[in-house]
């Protein structure tokens, strides 16, 4: 009876037991003073030379604090979680993943994957984490609640970024080691189709040198306002393809400048732009009629394409320049410099699209400029080389 | 039942020693194993970790230019602090940032090779033929003409935004324009080119940028038709119409580069401004006496969101024939994506009549994948000069421009030119023509 006794206290205890266990980390977190209680209140910066991810107060322009993922991690991109309660980033030296505690600015996980890890994605239900490896041609999947990497799904060429439908269902991986883009079967975390989105000229034979001495295939695949399309543009080959979500097959090539990025889409889901770095234009593309309506003058080495204030400002990294362009009349609206000297990276617009925060990495600055006055706020001193700055539920949230 | 418990005890006694033999072996092999495991796993780690560190990680060393603040006391600050002045000085700093060798490489590469003069070449080899199809005039029919063109650019960049440049002109052969003696070139080449057969300086010049580089300005030997009376769709004889009426306004009145200047205005808004002047006679002593003056405004719009037009505006004056003035437009317009139409118009002070020279010219390109391959390009156009005197022309071309490489391009030219001349008879002649194009 003793013994019975016994093992039914056990048996009961068990759970406590278990409950304690998962308990834990909240506790040791719990020691921790909460330093930032309203996630959409900052922007998230990464630090590729200090190794750091630094948290910014959007009200005071100062530093809240950052956290340092280890000696030459360098991390390439963050993402916040939907719920605000993590910020994720993939050190591309250390073949890590790493997930911090937003709240108490706590390293919680580290997380090995596959090398080189750069761009990186949520599946909108916060769940999944998809870190891309583009030397290891395969992105992790990394379980949020284990906090593990469940898989490993190989067989990509050169994964960049990753769009995951609003439905969670989908995945779509930019392949810019080749010209098609691949689909991801998120319930399996398995690649389920690889969309051919073009055809290399039959002219090409003349010229091998020119598509097999470099590849520049698709870096990106943009998705449209309401989800059904998504625009895929192809360096190589000049052309942005559009996907019908629904069947996963490409229903038009629209033909835009040389060497496309990406397409950027605007907020109001009206138009694309795509910055072409081979003729340093842009081309508009309406997403109503899938054509191009305006070919524009921009600058070299484009980066990215925020939006705010009914202006596009495009990111001309190595010339310092924002390239401004009205998306009403779509026409130049003239170009902001930034600094002299600088190499400009990435940036990400506040929610209310008016200001847009640009990483500067060789001045270690974050500049703040006001879409509708252009004026232009330094913050220096934000660590050391940053590569790219995020806030949540921002809009132009993206990589290079 | 003693001796079944004795032969019990004994066989016990045999087996545990047995069983514990058997269970240290098995404890053993185990251990093996999870020591075979753990070698695994740290060599597993070992190729991770020299995979990683294929590449440079010792901490880097930059030099950086940096904003700080100098005190009354001669102290430096991070920050502004009372009494303190700005000033830019350079600081080394350490970063920890490894870069694979291939990165590094390629990044002291691309540093070497913006230090040094690039050399960029342009050749091409034009061949046309000449079809008399109306008039007396043969001296031009039947023939075949050969023009071999070789431009040599050099860049170098000198200081921020300023820098050198230098184009060398080679052309060998004739073009039809000796014989077929109309008033504009069938080959575009040899325009604004005073010596054949021989290397000339076409241009040269330094450039520097001001104000945020919105301001531009060029100073040296100048093509002025570089900067002015501009057209995406007819403007370069190198890829678009070889006929030099459908490469730039005749009523720009032109006839050779010379000693000169510009200044660009282009905020990257929708208005531009521009000035220039040149020697417009190499023979002429002086500059004062030989001024050609040119000015043009432009602006871009897009009409009904079908597309992105250029339409400019210009005004010369010429000092060298009586104070001789010209004005013209040039436009492009695109009309869908791929498709530009272009027209010109020009009209200039005849020093021998009070009527003036009238030039008109118009025409359609098309590009983005609408022939053959898709960076093939291809165009028709007319050109009608009406001058004052008696002489007219009509022109009408179209090309083909297939690109066969990146570097290499062929075209096919088929022109329709008619002349009248200055008796009133009028030559007409079908000139096709082929141009080879390579640019490296």
């Amino acid at each position: 009876m003793n013994n019975t006794k016994k093992a039914l206290t056990i048996i009961s205890l068990f759970p406590v037991i278990i409950f304690i266990l998962f308990l834990l980390p909240g506790i040791s977190l719990a020691g921790k003073k909460i330093k930032i209680t309203d996630p959409a209140s900052i922007v998230v910066i990464v630090n590729r030379d200090s190794n750091d991810i630094a948290f910014m107060d959007i009200k005071t322009n100062k530093i809240i604090g950052n956290v340092f993922l280890g000696k030459n991690v360098n991390p390439h991109m963050a993402m916040m979680s939907k719920d605000g309660r993590w910020v994720v980033t993939g050190g591309t030296r250390s073949n890590k993943a790493y997930i911090i505690d937003v709240a108490t600015l706590t390293l919680v996980k580290e997380i090995p994957v596959g090398f080189a890890p750069e761009h990186l994605a949520f599946s909108p239900d916060g769940r999944y984490y998809y870190q891309g490896s583009p030397d290891n041609d395969s992105v992790s999947v990394i379980d949020m609640v284990s906090m593990t990497e469940i898989k490993r799904i190989p067989g990509f060429a050169e994964p960049l970024n990753i769009t995951f439908t609003f439905d969670g269902s989908k995945a779509y991986v930019g392949n810019y080691g080749a010209h098609w883009v691949g689909v991801i079967d998120v319930t399996r975390h398995e690649l389920l189709k690889k969309i051919y989105v073009g055809e290399v000229p039959q002219i090409a034979s003349l010229d091998p040198e020119r598509y097999l001495g470099e590849i520049k295939g698709v870096s990106n695949v943009s998705i449209s306002n309401d989800g059904r399309y998504l625009y895929a543009a192809d360096g190589d080959l000049g052309i942005v393809s559009v996907i019908d979500s629904r069947e996963d097959k490409v229903i038009k090539q629209i033909r835009v400048g040389a060497d496309p990025w990406r397409a950027y889409m605007s907020h109001d889901g009206n138009y694309a732009v795509v910055a072409n770095n081979g003729d340093e234009t842009i081309s508009i593309i309406d997403l109503q009629k899938n054509k191009v309506v305006a070919t524009l003058e921009a600058g070299p080495d484009m980066v990215g394409v925020n939006f705010a204030a009914g202006k596009a400002f495009v990111i001309s990294s190595s010339s310092g320049f924002l390239y401004v362009y009205d998306m009403t009349s779509l026409t130049s609206a003239g170009r902001i410099k930034i600094g002299k000297n600088l190499q400009i990276e990435t940036a990400t617009t506040d929610t209310a699209d008016e200001k847009i925060y640009l990483a500067s990495s060789t001045d270690h600055s974050v500049y703040i400029i006001d879409g509708k006055t252009e004026d232009i706020t330094r913050v220096a001193n934000v660590g050391l080389y940053p590569w790219g700055t995020h806030i949540l539920d921002s809009k132009d949230n993206y990589c290079h | 039942m003693k001796s079944v418990r004795l032969a019990i005890t004994l066989a016990l006694l045999c087996v545990v020693p047995a069983l514990t033999l058997a269970q240290e072996e098995k404890q053993t092999k185990v251990e093996k194993n999870d020591g075979l495991e753990q070698r695994v796993i740290e060599l597993e780690q070992r190729v991770i970790e020299l995979e990683t560190t294929t590449v440079l990680s010792d901490p880097e060393t930059r030099i950086k230019r940096i904003e700080v603040f100098v005190d009354a006391e001669g102290v430096e600050h991070d920050t502004q602090v009372s009494g303190s002045k700005r000033r830019v000085t350079y600081q080394r700093e350490r970063v920890y940032r490894r870069q694979t060798i291939n990165e590094k490489i390629s990044e002291a590469m691309e540093d070497a090779a913006n230090r040094n003069v690039k050399v960029n070449v342009d050749a091409a080899i034009i061949i046309q033929n000449a079809q008399q199809a109306r008039g007396n005039d043969k001296k031009a029919d039947g023939n075949f003409y050969q023009l071999a063109s070789t431009d040599l650019y050099f860049t170098a960049g000198l200081a921020q935004y300023t820098l050198f440049f230098a184009d060398i002109v080679g052309l060998s052969g004739t073009p039809p324009d000796d014989e077929i003696d109309g008033l504009t070139l069938a080959n575009g080449y040899s325009a604004r080119l005073v010596q054949q057969n021989d290397l000339s300086l076409r241009e040269a010049w330094l450039m520097t940028e001001l104000w945020d580089q919105k301001l531009s300005l060029v100073i040296g030997r100048v093509d002025l038709t570089n900067y002015f009376d501009a057209n995406a769709a007819a403007n370069d004889e190198t890829s678009q119409f070889l006929s030099d009426a459908l490469v730039n306004n005749p009523a720009l009145g032109l006839s050779e580069n010379g000693a000169g200047m510009t200044v660009v205005y282009d905020p990257k808004k929708s208005f531009s401004f521009r000035m220039g002047y040149q020697q417009s006679t190499s023979v002429a002593s002086n500059l004062s006496d030989s001024l050609f003056l040119l000015l043009e405004a432009g602006y871009q719009f897009n009409p009904f969101h079908m597309g992105e037009g250029n339409y400019r505006a210009w005004y010369r004056k010429d000092n060298t024939e009586n104070d001789a003035s010209a004005y013209g437009i040039s436009i492009d317009q695109k009309l869908a994506a791929g498709i530009t139409l272009f027209a010109r118009y020009g009209s200039a002070e005849n020093v021998i009549s009070n009527n003036r020279d009238k030039y008109y010219s118009t025409g359609l390109q098309f590009t983005g994948g609408l022939g053959l391959y898709p960076e093939d390009t291809f165009g028709i156009g007319y050109a009608y000069a009406d001058p004052a005197t008696v002489e007219k022309e009509k022109l009408l071309e179209g090309y083909y421009n297939l690109a066969m490489t990146e570097k290499l391009r062929l075209t096919f030219s088929l022109a329709y030119l008619q002349e009248r001349r200055g008796n009133s008879t009028t030559d007409a002649y079908v000139i096709p023509g082929m141009r080879l194009q390579a640019s490296f």
